[in-house]
Parts: C-alpha cells; sequence; structure tokens
C-alpha cells in the first residue's frame, strides 16, 4: 500500500563488487551537482523501458518539531497534495495513469520520494519532482483529510497488530536523548496539534535544492536526461539561510535498562533487545550488519536454531539498524505457547557471548556473506532497487561508492571481526530489555512501569 | 510597482512551464520468449533466459494444494509444504538449511489453493548446487516424526498469533461466507483445531500422491541458457517416478448461498477490519481481461474507486481495495480496508455502492484508459525481476493455458471496452454481498444494522472459523 515503507528495515545496504564466484556488474553511476547544491546521479540501464527518479531529502523523523512527533512522515503526505503547477493527486496522474507508481518513505534521517515509469514519461517526471521542490500550496481541507490518513496509519501499524505497540514502545525507550526516541509515526494528539502553518514552515526550511539528491536510474539518453535535468532543476533558488540539523549527541548507556509493556490482543509474550551502535559510516556498521545476519537471517541462523526449532520461540527478528548518528541493533523474540521470555533472554545472551568467544566457523561465516550478496543482487534486479540501494549509500553511509565497495568491505570481513564486534557492542554493551505482555497479565498492584 | 530587471529575470525561469511535458514516443515492453521441454517422465520444463544480473529464480511447482485438504485437515498442503524441507532420505533439517544457505540461496516451500510450490532464488554460479537440494526434498521428504510435531506446533503458535488481527479474521470469515463448507471456504494455513486433527501420515500420503513428475512444471528464469536448463532439470528428475494414478482435480466451489452480514465483535480492536465479497471467476474464465479491468477501476491500486472514495476524499482509512482471486474453481472476489471502529459502517456502505455504480453506468473513458494502463505497467514491472517471471509464467502452466498468452495480454486488456465492464459487472460485482465487520461492535452496529438490516453478532471468544454457520457449537443443555 502506498506511502507504506515508514518502518523499512534497512538490511541490505552492501554494495556489489567483484566477488570470487561470480563477476558483479557495478552500478555505474555519473554524479554532478547543479550550482543551486542540488546532487545528481544518473545511472543508465537500458534493458528494460522503465526508468525510476528518486529524490531523496536529507529530512526525516528527527527533525520532527517539538512537540509535532511524526510530523516529517505527515509532511511526507503532503507532498502528494497541491502544488503551484500541479491539483493534488496529480503525481498519481502522471504515473499510476501511465503504467508507473509512486511512493515515499520517511526514514530517521532522510525522506524518500521516488517514481517508476515508462521511460518516455522521464521529462515529465522531472517536470513534477521540480515542481514539488520549488512550492507546495496545500489547503486546509486537504491537509485534514490527509492527517485523518495518518492517524489511520497509525491505527493500522500500532494499534491493530498484536505487537505494534512494542515496536512503538522498543524506540521510545532505546534513546534517551536523541530525537530518535520519538517514533517515526508520532502520536495521535501530537497529530492532531499540527497545522497548515507547519506544513509551509517544513518546506521552507528543509525541502530545497542544497538538502536534496536526485537519482534517475534506468533506460535514458545521457545527455538528453541531464539537459532536462538542467532546465529544470537549476532555476529553483538556493535559500541563503542555513539548514538546522540534529546536533543533540545520544549519550552511552550507562546501565542495563528493563521495561514491561502490556497492550490487549497479545498471544504470546514476546521480549526485545535494543543495543546502541555506531553510526553507519562507521566501519563497524559493515560487520554488524554481519551479525545480524548470522543470528537471525535464514533458518540456519543461529537464533533460528536454537529458538525457532529449539521450540522456545515462534519467531525471531534480528536487525543491526544502523543509522546517520548512533544506531540501534535489535532482537525480538515471540515467545512459543508455554514459554517465557527470560528462556529466549537466556539463549540470547549465550549465544551472544559464545559468538564473542569463539567467533562464527569459516564456513559460517562465509554463509552470512553469501546471503547477503544474493539480497543485494535480488535489490538491484530492478531500477527502482539500483535508487534505493544508492539512496541508501548516500544519505546514510554518506558515501556514494559504499554501493560498490560495501561488498568488498564485507568479503574482508573475518571471524576475529565478528568476535570483536560482537564483545564490544553487544556483550559488553549495555540493552535496552522490553518484555512485552497481553493486559491481562497486568497484575492490579501494576508491572514494572 | 518598482522592480529590479535583474531579478526579474532570476525569478521568470523558476516556473516558466506550469503544464507538464508531453511524453516522448514509448519504447516498447520485450515480453521474454519462454523455451520448453517435456521430459519422458512427464516432467514439464520452461525455461526463460535474462543475463542482465548473474541470478536465478526456479520454481517447481505440483498441482495440487489447499482446495486438495481432506475434510477437517484444513491446512494439510501447507503444512506439508512446511515439513517437506526439514529432511529427505539422506539429510536432516539442519542440513538442508544449512547447505542451502551456505550457497546464499534462498528455498522457500508454500502451498496456494491449487498448487504446491518449492521457490529457490539463487546466484547462477551456485545454482546447481542449490537445486540438488530442491529435488532432494521435492522427491526424497521423509516426514520425519519430530519435525512434523515440531512444525506444527509453530504453526500453531502463528495462527495464535495472525488470528487475533481483525484484518486476518475478517479474511477468514470472508472466505466462510463465500464458500461455506466447499473446498475454499477455509483458510489455507487451516485452524488450530484442524492443525491438531492432521497426522503424519496425511503428509506422507499428499506428498506420494501429488508430487510426481507427471503433475508437476519445473519453471526457471534469469540468467541460465536453455540448453542448460534442461540438462540440469534431466539429471537431477529425469529418474522421479509417481506411482498410481494421477491425482484428480479438485472439486468445484459450492453455489453460492444467501448473502450474509457478520459482525464479529472485539470490543479491545484498536481498529476495524471490513470485508465484502462473493463469488468470483475460475482463471480460465474467458471474462479475465474484463474482470481485471473491472477491478482495477474498483478497487486494484491506488487511484482506483475505493482508495479514492475511502481514503483520498474522506480520509477514512490507510488504504482500500479489492482483488479477483481466480483460480482452478471459482475463486473470490473480495474488497477490503480498516479504519476507526466509529467509520466501519460507513465505509461498509461505500464499498458496497462503488460495487453497485459499476454495473449501473460506463466507466468514463477518461478513467478506463489509465485504469488499464495500471494493469499494463503491473505486468511490464513484473517481467523486470526473475521472479516475477517465474509467477506470470507458472500461473499459465498451472492452468494449462498457452504460453503465447504472455504475448496477448497487453492487447487484450486494451481491447476491454466500458460496455464489458459493466456487462461484466452487472453479473459478477455488487450483488449478493457478503459483508464483514471485525472490531468494537458497540460503535458500529447501530449504524450497520441501519444500512444492511439484519446483521449476525458473533463474539470473537465464540466465532469457530471451521464452520459455516461460525459459531462455537454450544454444548447440550
Amino acid at each position: 500500500m502506498r506511502r507504506a515503507r515508514l518502518f523499512l528495515p534497512l538490511l541490505l545496504l552492501v554494495g556489489v563488487a567483484a566477488n570470487a564466484a561470480t563477476a558483479f556488474p557495478p552500478i555505474a553511476y555519473k554524479h554532478r551537482v547543479l550550482p543551486n547544491g542540488l546532487e545528481v546521479y544518473t545511472v543508465q540501464d537500458r534493458s528494460a523501458p522503465t526508468v525510476a527518479i528518486h529524490v531523496w531529502y536529507k529530512v526525516g523523523s528527527k527533525n520532527d518539531p517539538d512537540g509535532r512527533s511524526g510530523f516529517a512522515h505527515l509532511f511526507e503526505h503532503m507532498m502528494f497534495k497541491s502544488t503551484k503547477n500541479m491539483p493534488s493527486e496529480m503525481m498519481d496522474r502522471l504515473t499510476e495513469d501511465v503504467g508507473g507508481f509512486n511512493n515515499a518513505t520517511t526514514f530517521d534521517d532522510a525522506t524518500a520520494y521516488y517514481e517508476v515509469v515508462p521511460s518516455n514519461y522521464l521529462e515529465t517526471l522531472l517536470w513534477a519532482e521540480a515542481d514539488r521542490l520549488g512550492t507546495l500550496n496545500v489547503d486546509d481541507a486537504n491537509f485534514k483529510s490527509e492527517r485523518d490518513v495518518v492517524k489511520e496509519e497509525f491505527r493500522f501499524r500500532i494499534l491493530a497488530p498484536p505487537y505494534g505497540r512494542m515496536f512503538y514502545a522498543l524506540t521510545k525507550h532505546s534513546y534517551a536523548k536523541h530525537p530518535y526516541k520519538r517514533p517515526g509515526i508520532g502520536s495521535i494528539e501530537e497529530l492532531d496539534a499540527s497545522t497548515l502553518e507547519d506544513v509551509q514552515a517544513f518546506h521552507r526550511t528543509f525541502y530545497r535544492p542544497d538538502n536534496a539528491i536526485l537519482i534517475v536510474a534506468g533506460d535514458f539518453e545521457q545527455e538528453q536526461a541531464d539537459a532536462w535535468i538542467d532546465k529544470y532543476f537549476t532555476p529553483i533558488a538556493k535559500p541563503a539561510t542555513e539548514i538546522p540539523r540534529v546536533t543533540i549527541q545520544e549519550p552511552a548507556r550507562e546501565a542495563e535498562q528493563r521495561v514491561t509493556e502490556y497492550a490487549p490482543n497479545v498471544p504470546l509474550p514476546a521480549v526485545a533487545f535494543s543495543w546502541l551502535v555506531p553510526a553507519a559510516s562507521h566501519p563497524d556498521a559493515v560487520p554488524l550488519q554481519i551479525v545480524s545476519t548470522l543470528l537471525g537471517e535464514g533458518e540456519s541462523s543461529r537464533l533460528n536454531e536454537k529458538l525457532v526449532r529449539g521450540e522456545i520461540a515462534q519467531e525471531i527478528y534480528t536487525e543491526s539498524d544502523t543509522r546517520e548518528d548512533l544506531g540501534i541493533f535489535i532482537v525480538f523474540s515471540i515467545m512459543g505457547s508455554e514459554h517465557k521470555p527470560e528462556e529466549a533472554e537466556k539463549v540470547i545472551r549465550a549465544e551472544l557471548a559464545s559468538l564473542a568467544e569463539k567467533g562464527p566457523t569459516a564456513a559460517e561465516l562465509e554463509k552470512a556473506k553469501n546471503l547477503v550478496i544474493t539480497g543485494a543482487l535480488r535489490e538491484r534486479e530492478t531500477s527502482n532497487g539500483k535508487g534505493f540501494t544508492l539512496g541508501e549509500s548516500i544519505v546514510l553511509y554518506r558515501d556514494a561508492d559504499f554501493v560498490n565497495t560495501g561488498l568488498t568491505k564485507l568479503q574482508a570481513i573475518t571471524p576475529a571481526d565478528v568476535q570483536r564486534v560482537v564483545k564490544k557492542y553487544l556483550l559488553e554493551g549495555k540493552p535496552l530489555v522490553l518484555t512485552y505482555f497481553d493486559e491481562s497479565a497486568k497484575t492490579p498492584k501494576g508491572g514494572a512501569e | 510597482m518598482k522592480r529590479s530587471i535583474a531579478a526579474f529575470l532570476i525569478a521568470l525561469p523558476i516556473f516558466a512551464q506550469s503544464t507538464p511535458p508531453a511524453p516522448a514516443a514509448p519504447r516498447e515492453t520485450k515480453v521474454p520468449q519462454p523455451a520448453e521441454k517435456t521430459l519422458d517422465n512427464g516432467l514439464r520444463v520452461i525455461v526463460v533466459s535474462k543475463h542482465n544480473i548473474p541470478l536465478v529464480a526456479a520454481r517447481l511447482m505440483v498441482k495440487a494444494g489447499g482446495a486438495m485438504d481432506a475434510k477437517g485437515r484444513d491446512g494439510l498442503a501447507s503444512l506439508t509444504s512446511t515439513v517437506l524441507t526439514t529432511g529427505t532420505k539422506t539429510k536432516s533439517a539442519e542440513q538442508i538449511a544449512r547447505g542451502v544457505e551456505a550457497l546464499g540461496a534462498m528455498m522457500d516451500a508454500d502451498a496456494g489453493w491449487d498448487n504446491s510450490t518449492i521457490d529457490l532464488s539463487v546466484m547462477s554460479s551456485n545454482l546447481p548446487k542449490a537445486m540438488e537440494y530442491m529435488a532432494d526434498v521435492a522427491r526424497n521428504a521423509t516426514f520425519v516424526k519430530d519435525e512434523f510435531e515440531r512444525e506444527r506446533a509453530q504453526a500453531i503458535d502463528a495462527l495464535q498469533v495472525n488470528l487475533r488481527q481483525p484484518r486476518t479474521v475478517a479474511g477468514a470469515v470472508a472466505s466462510r461466507l463465500i464458500f461455506g463448507d466447499a473446498p475454499y471456504g477455509h483458510t489455507l494455513e487451516g485452524t488450530p483445531q484442524t492443525l491438531e486433527a492432521i497426522k503424519r501420515e496425511d503428509l506422507v500420503k499428499f506428498h506420494a500422491a501429488n508430487y510426481r513428475p507427471d503433475n508437476a512444471v519445473l519453471v526457471l528464469a534469469g540468467d541460465i541458457k536453455a540448453e542448460e536448463a534442461f540438462k540440469l532439470a534431466q539429471s537431477l528428475f529425469g529418474s522421479w517416478k509417481g506411482s498410481g494414478p494421477k491425482p484428480a482435480a479438485a472439486t468445484a466451489s459450492s453455489k453460492p448461498a444467501k448473502a450474509r452480514v457478520v459482525v464479529i465483535d472485539m470490543p479491545d480492536a484498536g481498529q476495524a477490519a471490513v470485508s465484502v465479497g462473493r463469488q468470483g471467476i475460475r482463471r480460465t474464465d474467458p471474462a479475465y481481461l474484463r474482470a481485471l479491468v473491472a477491478n482495477s477501476v474498483l478497487g486494484g491500486g491506488y487511484s482506483a474507486r475505493l482508495n479514492q472514495e475511502i481514503r483520498i476524499k474522506r480520509g477514512l482509512s490507510y488504504g482500500a481495495g479489492s482483488s479477483f482471486a481466480p483460480r482452478a474453481q471459482v475463486g473470490p472476489f473480495v474488497a477490503r480496508t480498516e479504519t476507526k471502529n466509529e467509520s466501519a459502517a460507513d465505509v461498509a456502505g461505500i464499498i458496497v455502492d462503488e460495487m453497485g455504480r459499476l454495473s449501473t453506468s460506463d466507466v468514463p473513458e477518461a478513467e478506463l484508459v489509465p485504469r488499464k494502463a495500471v494493469l499494463i505497467g503491473e505486468f511490464g514491472q513484473s517481467l523486470e525481476t526473475t521472479s516475477g517471471i517465474v509467477d506470470q509464467i507458472s500461473a499459465l502452466a498451472l492452468h494449462d493455458l498457452p504460453l503465447s498468452n504472455i504475448n496477448a495480454y497487453v492487447p487484450g486488456v486494451q481491447a476491454v471496452t466500458a460496455e464489458d465492464v459493466r456487462k461484466f459487472a452487472t453479473s459478477n460485482v455488487g450483488s449478493d454481498m457478503n459483508v464483514v465487520v471485525v472490531g468494537d461492535a458497540s460503535k458500529f452496529l447501530e449504524p450497520l444494522q441501519k444500512r444492511f438490516g439484519e446483521v449476525e453478532v458473533i463474539k470473537f471468544d465464540e466465532l469457530d472459523l471451521n464452520s459455516a454457520t461460525l459459531r462455537v457449537r454450544k454444548a447440550k443443555q
């Protein structure tokens, strides 16, 4: 469903490079900067008659104004409403109606807008993206109706699913100071508090060419595409004002924290861990991704074998959610019936200790690398996938070339690297441990909160 | 008014163009040309070569799925697929999972309504090794008792989680209303009760009867040449044999019963789920493309009517849509959405009204053309990935449709007229609709009754998905 990928896990961020077994085509991008500061990346692939257009803005949920939690995401929805030259939903007319699609994703650090269209519509979409970067002209009726949609999205993601409130709570408790602690979806109250004036101010502050990255991937002629990009984007003025940046530093965790949450309709209890991990651009981000793969990806991953095959857990999930600033490493387990969260907790801690002490076997490490490489290949099958992986490299890794060097870095990881990062960030790091139960389990005296 | 010329010149080009530039001439979508061969044992092998990425998607499909679940054993095909990959004559579950994943491959066995599949996605250099695992589980699965019991317990726990979501419950109830006790009336995953009733021997029997070369199709797409693929298929499946007669096809769906309006009362539901449905069409129905176009207008995609009315105009939901699921037998046609409890009755009314409108007036050309473009565009996009090509080809093969249909899709969609849509909708959309609302009934029951008249209300803890009555049978009085 559209405008859906608010909490997209950023799992497969590594690039493609030469591999012993297979020669990988690199993503051969061209880069230039327009005089107004817009970064432009183009990647030609003429194998299918479609083209993907991405505009990534360096503004995300962490930039929600005070008392307006959820605003960056709400704003993302408003970018599909009227501009000076386009009525509301015209983006749909220019994409969906001609056999393409559009969508947008609000991350913690960035917001990505993207379209895939038959390649003969490239110029049309470049015009449209330039238009909504230049002006936004939303009216109050549109604003209020779209705000109701976002409130339904909140109910859909957080209130209706049995474990929706758990991920919400995990985000909230994982950070003490950094605005990452505010869940990107926001809250009903703070969404209700936002106004049309907030929308205009946010556009003015963050939607400007020197805060944006344009990526065009797919079927186009280079000179023609460059000329269109110049024609539509160059005239957009670069404001003289500074772009406000989040500078709050998240302090290191002094001690382990425990939180218990209760919610309706939770059939099986669950437990989640989060540890603070360094930024995506830190060299340890790559080995941490391998650690997540070793622990949780595939049936033969360590926690799947121990917890799910071991019949302690119904499901497990791991993710190294690295961000522009400090990220979180997540391990999550829904318990099997008759099993308690402390059983999973014990196994998770034991596996971390074993991984830190003995490291992965050579074959196990090779397996994890192969899984990540194949995942990256699958993502690169489409122009849109190439646009995504390039955008993530630029914004989160702060290095476009990571899209091609990331895999070389991944291939170079040794068992000792894995041991070191597990020990440093997870074993010796201070976790937040969140347990989650049905509200019927709450004693009259109240739980831990 | 004083304005400097310099400022004027700078300001002028910003929105020099106030209307979108027109498109250039289109380039044609390349439709893949499949090569095929049938092995002596009856296994049909179909290959689509595409060499831009060193990746291959492969699917082994047998033509039997959830529609064949034995009475009272709902979920059998699904559980058979799950246990299939957990042991063969020569390999344990761990050996299979570790072996496949060591190759960076994903192997996934799954059951649909009319088929069961083993899917593989792997770097082309590792394809031959990964295919050995696929062939081994298809041919030599042993359904070890411990693994069966473990997977069954897992499946029951998963159901416990999923059946607490209003949207999952609404979907399951809608299936019962549409098909009653007929094969498509249950859910593919079964219920905790039917899973408890399944025995290991049921899986062994299902496997022996249905997993056989003359009931199977192997489809490969991606970085492999047809001749190599045929050779690989011959070496891994050439000696595969079935025993006994070929399995019979599943029985036809039942005639639709009287449509019902049912509320499942979940007082603490954070959001209500609404499903509206009836019987649709078979995949081989000559009206297939008309159904797709009609649905594209009504509820297939972001700008289709249901999402226009419910989300875009009224802000009542994060999304609303509908779909036909054409199957070997007549499949369901269902519209669904989620909304706050207070607006559930409103939304159900909008859905039924929109369905009605499709048969009372012709879709304007200005609306029909883009809705057809949506279908054509999605079709082209699906052909950009190896797994998308496998999906398209295996769907044709499952229903014994000519593979050349892949060339007929775009012109076929384009040929559908507004009159076709209205006629199709008159007999297939809008009348005899079953309505299901799952949520906090106190917030929508009254307006729902006002709109629909008789409404059956079933408390969530008295809901029995195993019977068409949907109610737990009361103990003897």
